[in-house]
């Protein structure tokens, strides 16, 4: 899953007027983290409970209030149940709008998610090979809007309506429901070719047959998406073009007013029934999301916990500053926490096709340099990385191709493989944000880290609204690319195939999600053989692909893992990490009035 | 040629206190006005502050080579991983949790190490070449086009006028938001990063100037409006003296006053204008400014008081000095205000 979108460009109108009490002078206290444990940051909820039931109760909850929300992004990217791709998207709408076939909780106990029925009322049936997974949905679900009751047949409507790849290019269908349902691969989509029907999926009553075309064990955990839950079948409400503003609700709450970039408001769902939800949760009157809000901002107003400052949570990073003050101030206000990311530089295998000069890139990369300039917390939201997979994946073995340890940096090691490579000043490009200050600061860092290991560095300029649009142009002059990657559930296909799969970004003018570029036909078909393997053959088998690829190829260095440190108000109750996504356990949250 | 007004003005008015032995001096407006200011004390005061600060700003490669400090992240000589705490990203030496460094007399910036004395010199550096660039520009736009304007009299000060009324309503903080990305994306080559600040420092100029002609203008037109009809003009036009020679010759030199004073006044207004808008990001890549730097230390200011304060003082006094300054050049120049 992509992290959730970068920063939009943000007018800094305000002057600095916020005011928080004093903090205390002097702050050097390190910054460590003891609730999180760094070798499992992709531990992400192995643990299932097909008989979870509803209601839900919080001991000790107390009913009202309003949730504030504080977010330096502008939740720009689509909230189409059908296409959400973004961690921060996804984890609002399932957690508090929508539905779907499955879904996660909240273990206190062992910090982690747990896979649980939503709609359906188990976790599926499958046959002996997985190649057709049933799921019975429950009855007394009701859609907000409308009170109308939702049927099989709406559910069954959602997940075909996702696999539309030219409505919903960004969405997660084509890796997931094109590739492993039957007759996916070839289906247009019922608004690219309305003539076509799709015959995977087959309802007969309350139940949803799906067939797949390989082996998909995983169908429970690709259930948790919002493309797998209902949509109304209706044409004019649900129609593409209109139905991202205003997607129905089957949650606890539903949406009262959405105007992107600024403000998303949700208000109770008067249908929704606790009794059908085995996870969620009705206690605030609403949330208020306020959105691009300053970073500094936000930090003085957490800081604060004044006014309504006491009823707010955030789900961006402290910076590192307003982190060490946080953690001397209210420890108990800090939501800390893994998230299954990884951070990378992806050099472009089209240009940079020597593996001696890739790996002396990962070598000079100033790991230290760049995560002091962009304010990130070291072992907080700055994990030492090796292997492309992060720690607690099922099957994970770590692994060290180089043997380079943490965020050490070796310019002699660089220019003596390039040296050997007989690549000395080797031109290396890569973009960077004129108007985005920590951007710049990580330019320069970058280019004294590579002049240093003789290398010839050429930052890019672009702006911050252009930089995706640069990154992702296949025809970019630039041979590096800086990308992250998180799990969409701990595993090794929802890695491997994404990011390494073969692409011809020459022919299709898009790298999909996989920025090396790389392509080779035997990983193709080694993806291809693992993913028909017994289920308890392929997380090692995944692990083994990945080592493989890394020493053979060397396609891409990873640069840091990442965890969260967010911070919460005095009176907000149950925010903890969900550690899928990175983001606030929604389900759980109550206001302590 | 005519009686200019300047001559006229020419009354012997310090003769009686002329001093024993010294010849009947006749004095220009200016030179009262000068010796107005020298008797000033404030206006003193505030000229040695910006005469410091100029220096200051001229001489900073040579002050930063003296004190062996850097102002960019790109020429500093150490790791910064090396002299930064790795989880704070603060000094490990020096200011604010150590005490006075004497190698970083004003500490080193969080995150980046680099020294904040040469930055702050260096973004002073910038400051004042910005605004006094836009400053000179500016005047010559508007005291040009003015005087075109208020003397020209028919279509040519309607067209004038108009142009001036259109620039007016156009609004300049959206000016600058629109054109930022434009020069990014048009000189967003690779190995041109170098062209690419040059580039944003004359259009920051160039903005500043487009955006600010207009007041001046006006100001000047007015004031040709009502020395145009005076005698020494219409004697001039009936002996025929070219009109080029009556603007410069007859009219300017009227005009001295209204000219220093807007100027002076300006010149502050395009310091706080260019950090406000290296704050908003639409400044300079590259190049440090002062705006730059308040933008980077206000999430610190808390934890790193000194970081913030340096740069937000530096510009305070200055301007403010540059505002007195002008607000004394005024009073000296006006004939109405006798102290």
């Amino acid at each position: 899953m992509r992290f959730k979108s970068p920063l939009i460009a943000i007018s800094a109108v305000g002057v600095l007027a916020l005011s928080a009490c004093g903090g205390s002078g002097s702050s050097s206290g390190t910054a460590g983290n003891e609730t999180q444990n760094n070798n499992e940051l992709g531990n992400t909820g192995n643990g299932q409970d097909p008989t979870a039931k509803g209601p839900v109760t919080i001991a000790g909850a107390k009913k009202g209030g309003i949730v504030t929300v504080l977010t330096l992004t502008g939740l720009t990217t689509t909230l189409d149940p059908s296409e959400i791709y973004y961690t921060d998207t996804s984890s609002i709408m399932s957690g508090l709008v929508t539905r779907s076939l499955t879904q996660y909780k909240y273990d206190p106990k062992t910090k982690q998610m747990i896979l649980v029925p939503d709609l359906a009322t188990d976790l599926g049936t499958h046959n002996d090979n997985y190649t057709q997974w049933k799921f019975t949905i429950r009855s007394g679900v009701k859609w907000g809007e409308n009170g109308q009751p939702i049927t099989a047949k709406d559910v069954a409507f959602g997940m075909v309506r996702c696999m539309d790849s030219t409505t919903f290019p960004t969405g997660a269908c084509p890796y997931y429901s094109n590739a492993y349902f039957k007759g996916g691969s070839s289906y247009k989509g019922m608004y690219t070719d309305p003539g076509s029907k799709f015959k995977g999926i087959k309802v007969s009553g309350d139940t949803i047959t799906i067939n797949m075309a390989k082996p998909f064990p995983d169908m429970p955990y690709w259930g948790t998406f919002p493309a797998n839950g209902p949509v109304p079948s209706d044409k004019k409400v649900s129609d593409p073009k209109t139905y991202k503003k205003h997607p129905w609700s089957t949650g606890p709450y539903m949406i009262k007013s959405f105007n992107q970039s600024k403000e998303l408001v949700l208000e109770k769902n008067p249908y929704w029934d606790p009794a059908t939800d085995p996870a969620r949760t009705q206690y605030p009157d609403g949330y208020d999301f306020k959105l691009q809000q300053q970073s500094e901002k936000i930090d003085q107003i957490m800081l604060a916990d004044t006014g309504t400052g006491q009823t707010t949570l955030t789900y961006d990073d402290l910076l590192a500053p307003d982190f060490t003050q946080m953690k001397q101030k209210a420890p108990d206000r800090l939501t800390l926490g893994g998230s299954p990311c990884t951070y990378y530089w992806a050099p472009d295998n089209r240009k940079i096709t020597n593996k001696k000069v890739r790996e002396a890139l990962s070598w000079a990369y100033p790991y230290k340099n760049v995560i002091l300039a962009g304010g990130l917390i070291p072992n907080v939201n700055a994990i030492p990385a090796t292997n492309l997979m992060p720690p607690g994946l099922p099957g994970r073995t770590p692994y060290n191709v180089t043997g380079r340890q943490g965020f050490d940096t070796d310019p002699a090691k660089a220019k003596a493989l390039l040296k050997s490579a007989n690549a000395t000043g080797y031109e290396i490009k890569f973009l960077f944000r004129t108007d985005d200050p920590v951007s710049v600061k990580g330019k320069d860092a970058i280019v004294k880290g590579l002049t240093e290991a003789g290398f010839k560095a050429t930052p890019v300029p672009t702006t911050t609204a252009n930089y995706v649009a640069a990154r992702d142009n296949t025809t970019e002059d630039i041979n590096v690319r800086s990308a992250g990657w998180c799990s969409d559930w701990p595993s090794g296909s929802t890695w491997l195939p994404t990011l390494f799969g073969s692409t011809n970004p020459d022919k299709t003018h898009s790298f999909g999600t996989n920025y090396t570029a790389f392509s080779n036909k035997g990983v193709d078909a080694q993806m291809d053989a693992i993913q028909k393997m017994p289920l308890e053959k392929q997380a090692d088998a995944w692990n083994a692909l990945d080592k493989q690829i890394a020493t053979k190829y060397f396609p891409l260095f990873t640069t840091y893992y990442t965890g969260v440190a967010q911070a919460h108000g005095s009176k907000i109750m149950g925010d903890n990490d969900d550690n899928t996504l990175g983001m606030p356990t929604w389900k759980d949250i109550w206001v302590n009035q | 040629m005519g009686i200019s007004a300047t001559e006229l003005a020419e009354a012997p008015v310090g003769a009686a206190e002329a001093p024993e032995g010294k010849k009947l001096a006749g004095r220009s407006p200016t030179q009262i006005a000068l010796q107005r200011l020298r008797q000033d004390k404030l206006a003193v005061v505030c000229f040695g502050i910006v005469v410091f600060l100029v220096l200051c700003g001229i001489f900073a490669p040579v002050i930063c080579n003296l004190l062996n400090i850097y102002p960019t992240a790109a020429t500093i000589p150490y790791d910064p991983s090396e002299v930064l705490d790795f989880s704070t990203g603060l000094p490990l030496q020096g200011p604010p949790n150590h005490g006075f460094w004497a190698q970083h007399p004003l500490g080193m910036a969080p995150q980046t190490a680099v020294d904040n004395l040469a930055r702050l010199l260096y973004g002073l550096r910038t400051s004042l070449f910005v605004a006094t660039a836009a400053t000179v520009f500016s005047t010559l736009i508007g005291v040009v086009l003015g005087l075109v304007a208020g003397f020209s009299r028919g279509w040519m000060d309607r067209i004038i006028m108009f142009v001036t009324d259109l620039f007016l309503s156009f609004p300049f903080i959206l000016g600058a938001l629109a054109m930022a990305p434009i020069i990014v994306s048009h000189f967003a080559k690779p190995g041109q990063l170098g062209t690419l600040s040059k580039v944003q420092l004359f259009s920051l100029i160039g903005i500043l100037v487009v955006f600010t002609w207009m007041p001046l203008c006006r100001l000047i037109r007015g004031q040709v409006l009502s020395l145009r009809e005076r005698e020494f003009v219409q004697a001039a036009q009936v002996m025929g003296v070219p009109t080029r020679r009556i603007l410069f010759k007859e009219l300017l030199p009227n005009l001295v006053a209204p000219i220093v004073v807007a100027t002076s006044l300006s010149l502050p207004a395009f310091v706080t204008a260019e950090a406000g808008l290296s704050y908003l990001g639409i400044g300079i890549t590259g190049i440090p400014t002062l705006g730059q730097t308040i933008f980077d230390a206000q999430s610190w200011w808390e934890v790193y008081p000194l970081y913030l304060w340096a740069p937000v003082l530096t510009i305070t006094v200055l301007v403010l000095a540059l505002n007195l300054l002008g607000d004394s050049i005024r009073d000296a120049f006006d004939p109405r205000t006798r102290r």
